[in-house]
């Protein structure tokens, strides 16, 4: 999105009148936090929602300490890592592999792609109940279920990234007689990598999904499993504290695959994305 | 006389055609086009914008397959890309995720080579052009005619009998435009290579060629081919000279601009 | 931002159009589905696979048939469905309002993208349980969970559009004298109203998914996924494929008629254009 400078430059130009915005948007960002504080403070004084849905941030604060320090967190807290790990890994290598594959045959292309953009549609939630009828209360399922939800977006960034390559490049390789494979693997994979790796972000945050609804479908620990424990009893600022867990792990998650990115599409975040981010600035 | 008036015949093209389908119309970009390059000579394929330069060009790189007609290089009839061919395009075609010198050693990775025996070819070839110091920079942090000068010393790493350069500077400006001919001369007559050149300006293919195929607007075919008689190296003074300005003419005429 | 989840998801429609099928591939599609169906139909009835786990094709296709014959589940089937429907109408009003209200200043859009990305992150089905606690088993509660969910990427596809157009094409409206308004009616608007739809069908599979997550987890309320959990327990497979079967069909047509929705309202844009010629 837009810079401050250049966000301040379109404000003079459309109103020339008004002077250049001295102050950087980042300290709205930064006040915006204790205000939201405040406001949620206020409003569960005021009861304006039922405390049962939300508890003020003092009861969730205070409740930290008690639910991240109770002895089965620990437990409940890896399951789920470890679920959605496994699931978002075997999702997208399957996904990524698959993508090679149809990205490399025209004719299996126009075969399974009809049926497997379908997938975009499909609310990969209602085989939960049948992933658990078959694998059992278990990681395996969990995973599975975690992997069929993250595995599409995957797929489908490298099937559309692998043909982004440059025309001309794709001549450069033909005119030296490169392989199918060697343009696959020196031009077509970087090139589709930027693509990827926003496959993969979204595959993350619907991986954690996958293995939550899978907890909450049937389960005997995990994040999810405790979720649905603490509402059962009515302990709603431990549940608060469990979804800002939650929180945490998918912001988490986005910051590792951004810091991941920039490490090894070291090319776009310097010199290609900047000429884009200048166009959208106004 | 042209220095290589009587030696071999490295490229011929026979009666080419090539017909584009677009949609439902069909587009004629070449039609019994016959063309011959020499061995070690410089031709210049000089014809209207889309007449079928590239695609004459793409043709005798095993890029496109002609619609009718033959094509032989060195005596064989072409039928798929040849290591010993090396293309330049338009824009410099620099992977963003390789520094300079491996982009330079691409074409050595792809034929299966050993790297580590073309490294100092390529260090070598990055010093002719005066970039040693960015072997390890990265293609954007290079300038245009930088990145130019790279994909140059690529095209020369693996000693091509074949140059087919598809208008290479046409993107950088004028001034650098000529410096990087002057490069690419010099480099072409070190290593010995047939160079065929697709360019729109007139004093650049003069300057640059023994020969010049001038091709009509599309359908593509030759309209005449003109010997140009200047002594190698080429210096800048040249573009003063009567003889220069003559053959300038002379082939504006067959272009119709007169 | 420039790229959302939305939009990453809605990249199957263009490949599906780049790739045309010859005999060849219809060929491969066929045998393809043809060898699928023979092994999901031979290896439950020959006990390789557990056939009251996994049921074989003709078991799924009676299972269908009694399902549509029994009609004992119309019910579920409107309330899950109105359920989707209005939960994916209030979620892309609320959507588009927030999108108009926080995008139109390339400012406020700043200083809360941080905020924007951390929403982004939460997997916010999380707020399920927490939603069922207080608004009970009702469609309230569903309605209220798929409206949580689904409301987002019509947020962000709404901001992101907005500022899609150039620092040239601003200049150029403002060397026009344009007011704000105009701005954004002749400017921001028709740039956005691409990236607008597609957030929008992205927000009819949330709607879809918060819908179903609340019947599982809900033990009172109907629904096709309270169905399926149920018949699942019952271990009734071939029920259980065949409620899977009608909304993964529902699904599908939801999408379809977003599609050609979108292609009559973008009928400016290139891809559809080359398509008509
Ligand atoms: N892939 C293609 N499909 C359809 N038509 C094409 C294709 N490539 C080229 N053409 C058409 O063939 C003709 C010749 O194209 P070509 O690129 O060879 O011209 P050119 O002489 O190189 O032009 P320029 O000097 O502008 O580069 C043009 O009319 C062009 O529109
Ligand atoms: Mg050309």
């Amino acid at each position: 999105m837009s810079t401050a400078a250049t966000s301040g430059a379109q404000a003079t130009l459309l109103d020339p009148q008004k002077k250049r915005r001295k102050v950087s948007p980042y300290w709205i960002t930064a006040a915006l936090f204790p205000a939201i504080l405040l406001v949620w403070f206020v409003v569960t004084q005021l009861e304006v929602l039922h405390p049962i849905l939300l508890p003020g941030p003092e009861a969730v604060l205070t409740s930290i300490p008690r639910v991240l320090g109770s002895e089965t967190f620990g437990i409940h807290a890896s399951r789920t890592l470890i679920e959605t790990l496994a699931g978002f890994a075997l999702g997208a290598a399957v996904g990524f592999l698959l993508g090679l594959l149809l990205g490399s045959s025209s004719v299996l292309r126009a075969a399974y792609l009809p049926a497997l953009s379908a997938l975009e549609a499909v609310p990969t939630v209602i085989i939960a109940p049948l992933i658990i009828a078959w694998f059992g209360f278990g990681i395996e399922g969990k995973a599975v279920q975690a992997a069929i939800a993250c595995f599409y977006a995957v797929f489908i960034t490298t099937l559309s990234g692998l043909s982004l390559a440059n025309a001309n490049s794709v001549s450069l390789m033909q005119s030296l007689g490169a392989s199918k494979l060697q343009t696959l693997l020196k031009l077509r994979v970087p090139s589709a990598l930027p693509v990827i790796f926003g496959g993969l972000q979204l595959g993350a945050t619907t991986a954690i999904i996958g293995a939550i609804v899978s907890e909450f479908v049937g389960a005997d620990a995990g994040l999810g499993f405790l979720l649905l424990r603490y509402r059962s009893s009515y302990d709603t600022p431990a549940a608060w504290v469990l979804i800002l867990c939650f929180l945490v792990i998918g912001v988490s998650a986005y910051l590792l695959i951004s810091f991941a990115e920039k490490r090894i599409v070291f090319w776009r975040s310097t010199a290609v994305s900047r000429p884009d981010l200048e166009k959208n600035d106004h | 006389m042209p220095k290589n008036n009587d030696s071999k015949v490295l490229v011929r093209l026979e009666g080419v055609s090539k017909k584009y389908q677009s949609g439902s119309n069909e587009i004629v970009a070449l039609s019994g086009l016959d063309l011959e390059a020499r061995e070690g000579e410089f031709l210049s394929l000089l014809g209207p914008s889309g007449c079928g330069k590239s695609t004459a060009l793409n043709i005798m790189g095993g890029l496109l397959k002609a619609s009718e007609g033959i094509i032989t290089i060195a005596g064989e009839e072409m039928t798929k890309p040849r290591r010993d061919i090396g293309m330049m395009f338009q824009q410099a075609v620099m992977f963003p995720w390789r520094t300079t010198i491996e982009n330079v050693l691409l074409p050595i990775e792809v034929f299966g080579l050993n790297k580590k025996d073309y490294v100092a070819k390529a260090e070598e070839l990055l010093e002719m052009v005066g970039m040693t110091e960015f072997a390890k920079s990265y293609p954007w942090q290079l300038s245009g005619g930088m990145q130019q000068r790279a994909a140059l010393c690529r095209v020369l790493i693996h000693h091509p009998k074949l140059l087919l350069l598809d208008e290479p500077f046409g993107a950088l400006d004028e001034f650098t435009r000529e410096t990087m001919n002057q490069e690419l001369l010099r480099l072409q007559s070190h290593s010995g290579s047939t160079a065929v050149l697709v360019t729109h300006n007139i004093s650049e293919a003069v300057f640059m060629s023994d020969r010049i195929a001038v091709m009509s607007a599309r359908p593509g075919r030759l309209i005449g081919v003109i010997d140009v008689p200047f002594e190698r190296p080429r210096k800048p003074e040249l573009y003063g000279r009567p003889e220069f300005t003559k053959l300038v003419v002379q082939a504006r005429e067959m272009l119709g601009l007169a | 931002m420039t790229s959302t989840a939305a939009d990453v998801r809605s990249r199957g429609k263009e490949l599906r159009k780049q790739s045309k099928s010859t005999t060849q591939s219809v060929i491969v599609g066929t045998v393809t589905l043809v060898v699928f169906l023979a092994l999901w139909e031979i290896l439950p009835t020959l006990g390789v696979l557990n056939r009251v786990l996994i049921p074989t094709v003709s078991d799924t296709i009676w299972g269908l048939g009694q399902l549509i014959i029994g009609g004992y589940w119309w019910e579920d089937l409107a309330s899950t469905l109105s359920s989707v429907l209005i939960a994916w109408t209030i979620g892309v009003a609320f959507g588009i309002t927030m999108g108009v209200v926080l995008g139109t200043s390339p400012f406020v859009r700043t200083a809360i993208t941080p905020y924007a990305i951390a929403l982004q992150a939460l997997p916010k089905i999380v707020l399920a349980p927490v939603l069922i606690g207080a608004l009970g088993f009702g469609p309230e509660s569903k309605i209220a969970i798929a409206v949580a969910i689904c409301f987002f990427p019509v947020w962000i596809n709404t901001m992101v559009g907005l500022s899609l157009p150039s620092a040239a094409e601003f200049t150029f409206m403002r060397s026009l004298n344009a007011t704000r308004v105009q701005l954004f009616r002749k400017l921001q608007m028709p740039s956005a109203v691409p990236i607008v739809l597609v957030g929008m069908k992205h927000a009819m599979l949330l709607s879809f998914t918060g819908v179903l997550v609340a019947e599982i987890l809900s033990s009172a309320s109907n629904g096709l996924g309270k169905l399926v959990k149920e018949f699942s327990i019952q271990l009734n497979m071939p029920l259980t494929l065949a409620v899977i079967t009608v909304v993964l069909t529902i699904a599908v047509s939801l999408v379809s008629i977003m599609d050609v929705l979108e292609r009559k309202a973008v009928f400016w844009s290139e891809s559809e254009r080359g398509k008509k010629s």
